[in-house]
């Protein structure tokens, strides 16, 4: 990977991670956790572990979609 | 490779844009650009069959959790009471 794929891929991830930490709505905060994956796969693709990055691009979102049960019954019981 | 800078220019943007943007429903269509960049630029990175797999699994992932969060930001389904 050339390094301006490298820094570009990178400043995703990145942002993604801060934004994450930073924003208090959970929506945002998923929002921006989807983000950081978005950034993370080129790495895992660069190196040649397809497998590992299709395994990971069908897990990633079912942990969201549990997130999102908590969050609806959160708001419901509000 | 121009494609896969273009490509690349183009989701760090749109992830600026996720990020500058406030309500919280339209910063959903910059997430959805920046899954298909993403996507395009898995397949310009390494050309190989196996790519493809990984490719289509990313994008309906991303566009499934997209949609997830949209329909729950909204209240999901309504039941008539």
């Amino acid at each position: 990977m050339n390094e301006l794929y490298a820094i570009l891929f990178g400043f995703i991830t990145l942002l993604g991670g801060v934004t994450t930490a930073i924003y208090r709505d959970p929506f945002d905060k998923l929002i921006s956790l989807s983000l950081l994956a978005a950034g993370i796969f080129p790495f895992i693709v660069d190196r040649g572990y397809v497998d590992v990055a299709a395994a990971a691009a069908l897990i990633a979102p079912l942990g969201t979609i549990f997130t999102l049960m908590v969050c609806r019954r959160r708001a419901r019981d509000a | 490779m121009i494609a896969l800078a273009v490509v690349a220019v183009i989701a760090a943007l749109e992830a600026v844009r996720v990020v500058a943007e406030r309500n919280t429903m339209r910063k959903l269509p910059y997430l959805n650009v920046v899954s298909f960049a993403i996507t395009g630029s898995l397949m310009l990175l390494l050309p190989h069959p196996l790519t493809i797999l990984a490719c289509a699994a990313y994008f309906v992932g991303s566009t499934l959790e997209s949609n997830a969060i949209a329909s729950t930001w909204s209240g999901g389904i309504r039941k008539h009471e």
